[in-house]
């Protein structure tokens, strides 16, 4: 049966033609999938919003068919609305499971180490997030946008504002940013 | 910022030019002569330092590999296979119960498991302890019991692209297995119906849990769907195989005729599937019953050879076969992969007889799936593993 062994050998190259979707879905899901990582910092939660986004993608080829960087901030804003979206959602729940004393831990997609620094670093990101979290919603996204490594560009085509307002949206932003920050650690 | 006067840039465009987005020429040349402006780019600096750290805290220790993402596209396509569901009525508030948000997770063993379990199938069907000849019928697999076989992502993606290779190689058909519709490659929609209705159509009567394991607040009467049973059939073709071994450089690669025309056929059995609660953000649970999944062989390749070709597949990951290997009932042990970075599992009773119990690493959801009395029994749901089980104990 050695002539089905060659198989093995097959390269990935001869595949199927990739059509317009899945060239779309290769190029941006880890890109996007480092943005949402950030607002949500779960793994899990981070996929979920994923597959939701690139199901809206799926369904809509107008999207689809525009030039890549249109595409990426059209998955970015839809998938920010979706993340932030989800948090809100949960933040209501978690303060009714708080109140029911009903709260169980959640996944972190953290290196392993020892308890006590697992620990002290999940309450500094929990900080981080809480101090984003009073940032204005349009400030605060084009913080996480630029802190992401996306251009003023970019950073304008997802958000919807021009070019020239995203250095005093960022300015704005990390301003607020400081201020909040600062009253969380130094209560 | 009041400190700025009229002829100084605003903010924003000293933001901007931190960020090397501004590059008009007279900036620097004002900042050297600007006390306010140096203060106010100097506080701009402070507070971009201060988010930049911050954010980098909170982002990703790793990005996901090729083959997570490779997973996620299976996972998404599998999505986009399901029928819409009718939107439900908006739920108030105030009325959500409060155990969960996460429904999707447990789902995701059966998204990203779904297909590879197809082809672990047909894989453990022809193992090497399955050697009786036959010729227009040559073995048949018929699922009595569950085995867990741990998948890592790598594999996932490795049995995912080898899936992929058979379209290749051959026709794949799926379809209604009572209608047998000719080149239908979609699943059909589960139908609503009551529970006399589906015990009616599947065959045996339909298990129910004790309400009383129910989570609190959790409507007792579920929703109920049957699935109709469905039918997958490979059937090898000699000459697109040969087509494709060319196109892809393979041109010493020889088929033998016998290969040609040798079918596998999968029957999944109708399933019955209970839901109860899961609109929103509410609780979820969903149990599912089905009769036994079934694997024929046809054609005129003797069952060591159809074993090698599977065998053979390109990527089939050696971790996974050799685990198959060790199923000692291989012809009537149902293999579940399980990914294994994303679930844990371990063997349990339930009703008395052996199955899985799975929890996603959150511990927010968790499955179980066992075989008794001839029946596939599933279930999902939003609730701690150990909740489940009383679930699925109580099912009469």
């Amino acid at each position: 049966m050695r002539y089905m062994l060659t198989l093995a050998e097959t390269p990935d190259s001869v595949a199927a033609p990739i059509d317009r979707f899945e060239a779309l879905f290769a190029h941006f899901y880890a890109e996007l999938y480092g943005l949402i990582y950030r607002v949500l910092g779960e793994r899990m939660a981070t996929e979920d919003i994923l597959q939701d986004a690139f199901l809206k993608l799926a369904h809509d080829r107008v999207v689809q068919e525009r030039p890549d960087p249109e595409v990426g901030a059209w998955l970015r804003r839809v998938g920010l609305n979706l993340a932030f979206n989800r948090i809100r959602g949960e933040r209501r729940a978690r303060a009714r499971l708080e109140r029911v004393g009903r709260l169980e831990l959640r996944d972190t997609d953290q290196p392993t180490d020892s308890p006590a620094s697992v620990l002290v670093r999940l309450e500094d990101q929990a900080e981080v997030r809480r101090a984003l979290a009073e940032v204005p919603e349009r400030q605060r996204e084009c913080l996480l946008l630029r802190h992401s490594g996306y251009s003023y560009a970019e950073i304008a085509a997802t958000l919807g504002v021009a070019v020239g307002s995203v250095g005093v949206l960022l300015a704005r932003a990390e301003q607020a940013f400081r201020a909040t920050y600062r009253r969380h650690i130094q209560p | 910022m009041s400190i700025l006067s009229t002829t100084c840039p605003d903010v924003g465009a000293w933001r901007a030019w931190l960020d090397r987005e501004e590059h008009a020429p007279d900036l620097t040349l004002h900042l050297d002569s600007c006390a306010a402006c140096q203060r106010l780019v100097d506080d701009l600096r402070h507070n971009a330092a201060v988010a930049s750290d911050a954010v980098h805290s909170i982002s990703a220790t790793r990005l996901p590999s090729a083959a997570e993402i490779a997973i996620a596209r299976e996972r998404l396509a599998w999505r986009e296979r399901q029928p819409v569901a009718a939107q439900p009525a908006p739920i108030p508030q105030e009325t959500t119960p409060v155990f969960l948000s996460r429904i999707s997770t447990p789902w995701r063993v059966a998204a990203s498991g779904i297909a590879a379990a197809l082809l672990v199938s047909l894989v453990v069907a022809f193992t090497t302890e399955g050697r009786t000849a036959a010729a227009a019928f040559l073995a048949q697999f018929r699922s009595q019991q569950v085995a867990a076989i741990e998948v890592s992502p790598q594999s996932q993606a490795e049995i995912m692209r080898t899936m992929n290779t058979l379209g290749n190689l051959g026709t794949i058909k799926s379809g209604s297995a009572t209608s047998a519709r000719p080149g239908a490659l979609r699943l059909d929609s589960p139908k609503q119906v009551t529970l006399a209705e589906a015990a009616q159509q599947v065959g045996f009567p339909i298990l129910t849990p004790d309400p009383a394991t129910l989570p609190t607040g959790m409507d007792r009467t579920p929703r109920v769907e049957v699935m109709p049973a469905q039918q997958f059939s490979f059937s090898f073709d000699k000459t697109k195989a040969a087509d494709y071994f060319r196109s892809t450089g393979r041109i010493n690669v020889t088929v033998p005729d016998k290969f040609d025309g040798a079918t596998l056929v999968v029957s999944m059995p109708a399933a019955v599937l209970l839901q109860y609660g899961g609109q929103g953000n509410r609780d979820a649970l969903m149990i599912g019953q089905a009769g036994e999944l079934v694997v024929d062989v046809q054609g005129k390749v003797s069952l060591d050879e159809m074993r090698d070709f599977l065998l053979s597949l390109p990527g089939l990951p050696k971790e996974t076969t050799d685990q198959l290997r060790l199923i000692r009932n291989w012809n009537q042990t149902l293999p579940v992969p399980i990914p294994t970075d994303k679930i844990n599992w371990k063997a349990e009773t339930f009703k008395g007889a052996q199955g899985l119990l799975l929890n996603d690493n959150s511990g927010v959801g968790s499955a179980a799936i066992f075989q008794s009395g001839g029946h596939l029994y599933g279930l999902a749901g939003s609730m701690k593993a150990s909740d489940l089980k009383r679930v699925a104990d109580s099912l009469r």
